[in-house]
């Protein structure tokens, strides 16, 4: 990987513009792409009040098949599936949003800082950190993060953070210690710069392509995983979300209606499956060490 | 290294990692816990009654000494009896754990036995079809949630609306005399099995396939090709051996994910008395000595499991204890 001709290695943005261009040609990549894109569209629809609305609104028709007005059926309230569906799609995002913007940051910022100064007592007590947060399955510790904070609106979205950051850490840890060996931050020292501007200007931007793999396998862990803490009790309090409608629905199943269980697990499940596509193809796009492969 | 030097390093090493994880499960569940004065006591409680109730659970007392106290619960696996059911915790998870592992069992070891074939294979067909069609199917395996499959299954396996094979709920798998009966628990055992396999094939599969790639392109296995040896040779020999290390981390680090978290939600909605129940129940409940228990244990026992695997991986490869 490292250059021998350094006139042909390409300067900095094209390596992104390859990137994107080694992106474009997968094409399962491009359609999760496309398929991200669309339920982002649909949770923006329910931001700005467009659609979604009316997913609390309780009617006489219970039960009732797909139909013109109620185009998923309606639940054993006689609430709007389809409504339901597209309002927990923007709960789901708003959940992987926070959890993986917060667990991101907290992992590059403590990962990094350990990576750098490695062997010192701050690394040995964050590696410890994350070591005890790892050894606590991780279900438990959501229900005892739910249990301490006394059912707090964002209990479940705390825990995720607290357990989650541990793993973007630990890669950008093992990245920074790999990249503070090589030369251009052995010239950055020698030109007098504070270890800390080496750290944030030189280091960290070099493990984007890593910070941007991780938020996308988070942002999927944290939605499925929100369906499961829903289900169990533990997880959105307020509002709706797929979990929650799984949970509602297994009373419905037993008297054969499907339109909650069936609406919220193929929703959930094309998200799941646009994002594992999306990611995969990121990560052939933006590994180096893939990308030297496909060269050869 | 001396082998009990090692062995001994890696014991010490595993002190602080018991300790915080005590630490921490002390601290959400008892420190910072909800208050269970009044939740024990019965209406217009005396105020001799509410201090005795308080230094009966040990409020009066000091961080440290709280903590202590906690520590020598798990030490002695005597918590006390659980708010809700008028029975010893320590009873109840004796009970529950056989149930929970009789359970778990059969779909963790087939969940990795039929990823490790598909994977060999995919490896062995890589870029061709057969690599690409597993793999596709790995990603969608992966992308269905666990809380789906377990209802689709039941639905396809155990209801009326499928194929009602097997029963919706429940554990009998004792006869009247109380012996242990293979057919009720075959009958019991599978939908949940099925729904383990499926969950956790598509997750293994990618692992071992990439585990595998990894080992095929090690200079060793191209001479041992090159002296003409079978490639079923070549996969049990020289792969397969090699890549020991990275399996048994991933087998031992998925035993509390598929024991805890997998039975959790299968033993809830299967209404199987295990593990997974009673801790399902207790987090409803909001019962705190079951729930302290079970995350203190599991979190130890995980410790010890990772310890002791640091301590076989020396007996796989020697090479280690130079690090």
């Amino acid at each position: 990987m490292t250059a021998i001709n350094p006139s042909i290695q390409p300067p900095h943005a094209s390596l992104w513009l390859k990137s994107w261009q080694h992106f474009k040609q997968d094409r399962i990549g491009m359609l999760g792409l496309l398929i991200v894109l669309l339920y982002f569209l649909l949770a923006c629809g329910v931001w700005l009040g467009l659609w979604g609305q009316g997913w609390s609104e309780i009617s006489a028709q219970f039960n009732q098949g797909p139909s013109a007005s109620h185009w998923l059926g309606t639940n054993a309230i006689g609430q709007d599936v389809a409504e339901r569906g597209i309002y927990a799609t923007k709960v789901a995002f708003e959940v992987g949003l926070v959890v993986t913007v917060l667990a991101t940051l907290l992992g590059v910022l403590l990962g990094a800082v350990a990576g750098f100064y490695q062997g010192s007592w701050i690394d040995a007590l964050l590696l410890w950190v994350m070591g005890v947060l790892d050894s606590i399955p991780f279900y438990l510790f959501v229900a005892a993060v739910a249990y301490a904070m006394a059912e707090h609106v964002f209990a479940m979205h705390m825990a995720m953070i607290a357990v989650f950051w541990t793993t973007v850490a630990r890669i950008i840890r093992s990245e920074v210690i790999a990249l503070k060996q090589l030369e251009f931050v052995e010239a950055a020292q020698a030109m007098g710069q504070h270890h800390r501007a080496i750290l944030w200007a030189h280091i960290i931007p070099n493990t984007s392509h890593l910070i941007i793999i991780q938020t996308t396998l988070i942002f999927v862990t944290a939605i499925k995983t929100e369906v499961i803490l829903s289900f169990l009790g533990i997880g959105i309090k307020n509002g709706i979300s797929w979990g929650l409608m799984i949970a509602e629905s297994t009373n419905d199943i037993q008297a054969g209606y499907f339109n909650n269980f069936l609406t919220a697990s193929l929703l959930l499940f094309v998200l799941v499956i646009g994002f594992n596509f999306f990611s995969d193809a990121l990560q052939d796009a933006l590994d180096p060490k893939i990308n030297s492969h496909h060269a050869k | 290294m001396n082998t009990w030097l090692f062995i001994g390093k890696k014991l010490l090493e595993g002190i602080p990692l018991v300790l915080g994880v005590t630490l921490v499960s002390f601290m959400l569940m008892v420190h910072f816990g909800p208050d269970l004065t009044y939740s024990l006591l019965s209406k217009n409680a005396s105020p001799e009654a509410i201090n005795e109730i308080r230094s009966v659970l040990g409020y009066d007392q000091p961080f440290w000494q709280r903590y202590l106290h906690y520590l020598s619960e798990l030490l002695r696996f005597d918590f006390g009896l659980s708010m809700v059911k008028d029975q010893p915790v320590s009873t109840m998870l004796q009970e529950a754990m056989p149930v929970s592992l009789l359970l778990m069992l059969p779909g963790f070891v087939l969940g990795n036995l039929l990823a490790l074939v598909l994977a060999s294979k995919a490896a062995q067909h890589r870029g061709q079809w057969q690599d690409k069609t597993i793999m596709a199917v790995a990603v969608m395996g992966m992308s269905i949630s666990f809380l789906i499959v377990i209802i689709g299954f039941q639905l396809i396996f155990s209801s009326s609306y499928g194929l009602n094979w097997f029963p919706v709920r429940g554990w009998q798998v004792f006869d009247a005399e109380g012996h242990f009966s293979w057919l009720a628990y075959a009958k019991y055992v599978t939908v949940p099995t099925l729904a383990i396999v499926f969950v956790s094939l598509g997750y293994n599969t990618r692992f071992y396939r990439a585990v595998l790639v990894e080992e095929l392109n090690k200079d060793h296995v191209t001479t041992a090709r090159a002296f003409g040896h079978g490639p079923g040779a070549i996969q049990y020999k020289y792969m397969l051996k090699n890549a020991l290390v990275p399996i048994t981390t991933r087998v031992l680090f998925s035993i509390p994910l598929v024991v805890i978290s997998g039975s959790l939600l299968i033993e809830s909605y299967f209404g199987i008395p295990g593990i997974g129940m009673v801790t399902y129940d207790a987090i409803v409940a909001g019962d705190q000595p079951v729930l302290k228990a079970i995350v203190g244990l599991t979190a130890v026992l995980f410790v010890a499991v990772l310890t002791g695997a640091e301590i076989l991986y020396r007996w796989f490869d020697p090479r280690i204890a130079l690090k």
